[in-house]
């Protein structure tokens, strides 16, 4: 390439009286690739080409992963117990600790003047839920409660007692929720719903084993009894060591209070409405049959 | 079509009062006793303890532990000046003074310490449990008892009577029934 006399703003001009860009100009940077060492072609990679000499290793006839020679191996030799048991039915929650939390919130990725769902933690890519692998959401860990600093309004799916403590003391509100296995894919990725162009399902409620939890009011379970709820922030403040703040004197006690329904997937959208990405258009259903299906 | 949540209480959906009931038995259900049937039993809490009122400082604990012990203020230690305490009602304030002599300083505030797990908050709410259970333990009155309570030891009392004059009756005619008369 021919020496410039100036940079930036003169590029265009360099580049109209530099030859063409083609093959024959190009080559990557010295040391970005490396060529591969090639078995059976002299040298370092010739002679007996990485195989070993002799034997099963290099006839390539050795037995099977495992296998000790003929002592019982290992996976045989230690009894059967039901530890792994039902695993593929046993519900998991990807842990956020609050010191991840705030991380997010101080470098913007996460948006404290809006309630705070699972859909806002993954687009800020904060965390990574996989319902596939049986995962049921997020379970917010009080691990940097002491550095936690920031009002906010989360909805998680189990939360320990540490960490509503450290949300309610700061001024905050956190709730608990349950997302069934197609509402959490919908709330994980809602675009590719949208464009698939089917009708917001209704979140489907908790079963027997989750009931107790989610109506709960020291898990602050989105069943529970509000006065139950306010109760329990009492005792958790008197518990904790702390002065519980006033919420409803707050200016953004209506973002603070905005909660969903217990069948409400998205803020705003109901179930039965239709998402038209393309058009930019909310389809809802006018049918009574429908109506009375998605209210119930 | 949307039900707005809101702050009202909420709607009891049918499903969940059909698990509940089918889980506690209860022969009525509905928003406003479905809780409290549910509600576990919470400890009793005498006093309202206000955390300004509270000094808390926290400082390294002791015993084994390593590098953890030897760099972590997990020791919480909790002094507050018991004469002054209004939070506290007068009589148990006394109490408290008389009770734990060995807890309170020169100065007159009472300390209390807790160094039972590795996290600095399992320790706070220890401290503060233990404060808890200072108070309810001065706020102890003793029992006195009511009229029914009255009334059965009254009843027993005569009962007990009654049975032993019953029994030296029988003694005593058995007594008697060996003894014999000439006439």
């Amino acid at each position: 390439m021919s020496a410039s006399k100036t940079t930036g703003g003169k590029a265009i001009d360099i580049l109209r009286n530099l030859p063409r860009i083609s093959l024959a100009n190009l080559r990557p940077n010295p040391g970005a690739r490396k060529t591969e060492r090639r078995r059976g072609r002299g040298a370092h990679g010739g002679n007996k080409s990485g195989r070993g000499h002799k034997g099963e290793r290099q006839r390539g006839n050795r037995p099977r992963l495992g296998f000790e020679g003929g002592q019982t191996p290992f996976y045989l030799a230690i009894p059967k117990y039901g530890y792994n048991e039902g695993h593929s039915l046993r519900p998991q929650y990807q842990p956020l600790s609050l010191r991840r939390l705030q991380y997010l919130i101080d470098l913007g990725r996460v948006d404290t003047s809006q309630p705070i769902d699972l859909t806002q933690l993954v687009n800020g890519r904060g965390v990574t839920v996989q319902p596939l692998k049986r995962d049921y959401g997020v379970h917010l860990v009080e691990e940097g409660a002491d550095i936690f600093s920031a009002k906010i309004n989360i909805e998680v799916q189990r939360a320990t007692e540490g960490a509503v403590a450290a949300i309610e003391r700061n001024g905050g509100v956190i709730t608990t929720g349950f997302y069934d296995f197609r509402s959490l894919t919908i709330l994980c990725k809602p675009v590719p719903f949208f464009l698939s162009g089917q009708p917001i399902p209704k979140r489907m409620l908790p079963g027997e084993d989750m009931v107790r939890y989610y109506t709960g009011a020291e898990n602050r379970g989105y069943l529970s009894d509000p006065e139950e709820v306010e109760r329990a922030r009492q005792e958790l403040a008197q518990k904790y060591g702390y002065v519980l703040p006033d919420i409803s004197k707050d200016e953004l006690f209506h973002m603070l209070s905005m909660r969903k329904d217990c069948r409400q997937i998205f803020f705003g959208l109901a179930p039965g409405w239709v998402v038209n990405m393309a058009e930019r258009k909310i389809l809802k259903p006018t049918d009574e049959k429908l109506l009375r299906y998605y209210g119930s | 079509m949307l039900r707005l949540f809101g702050l009202k209480p909420c709607v009891v959906p049918t499903q969940i009062k059909a698990v509940l009931h089918h889980q506690y038995m209860n022969a009525e259900l509905d928003a406003t006793n479905i809780f409290t049937s549910i509600r576990k039993r919470t400890p009793i809490v005498i006093a309202f303890i206000c955390p300004d009122r509270l000094t808390v400082t926290y400082s390294r604990s002791s015993g084994p532990g390593g590098q953890h012990v030897n760099k972590v203020n997990t020791k919480a230690e909790i002094r507050f000046h018991v004469q002054t305490a209004d939070w506290i009602p007068d009589d148990v304030r006394n109490k408290i003074i008389i009770q734990n002599k060995n807890r309170i300083n020169k100065v007159g505030e009472l300390l209390v310490t807790s160094e039972a797990s590795r996290s600095q908050q399992q320790n706070l709410n220890d401290c503060l449990q233990k404060i808890q259970d200072i108070i309810a333990e001065a706020s102890q009155k003793p029992h006195e008892p009511t009229e029914e309570d009255i009334a059965i030891r009254r009843a027993r009392l005569d009962y007990m009577n009654k049975e032993r004059l019953k029994q030296k009756k029988i003694h005593s005619v058995i007594k008697q029934s060996r003894k014999v008369d000439f006439d």
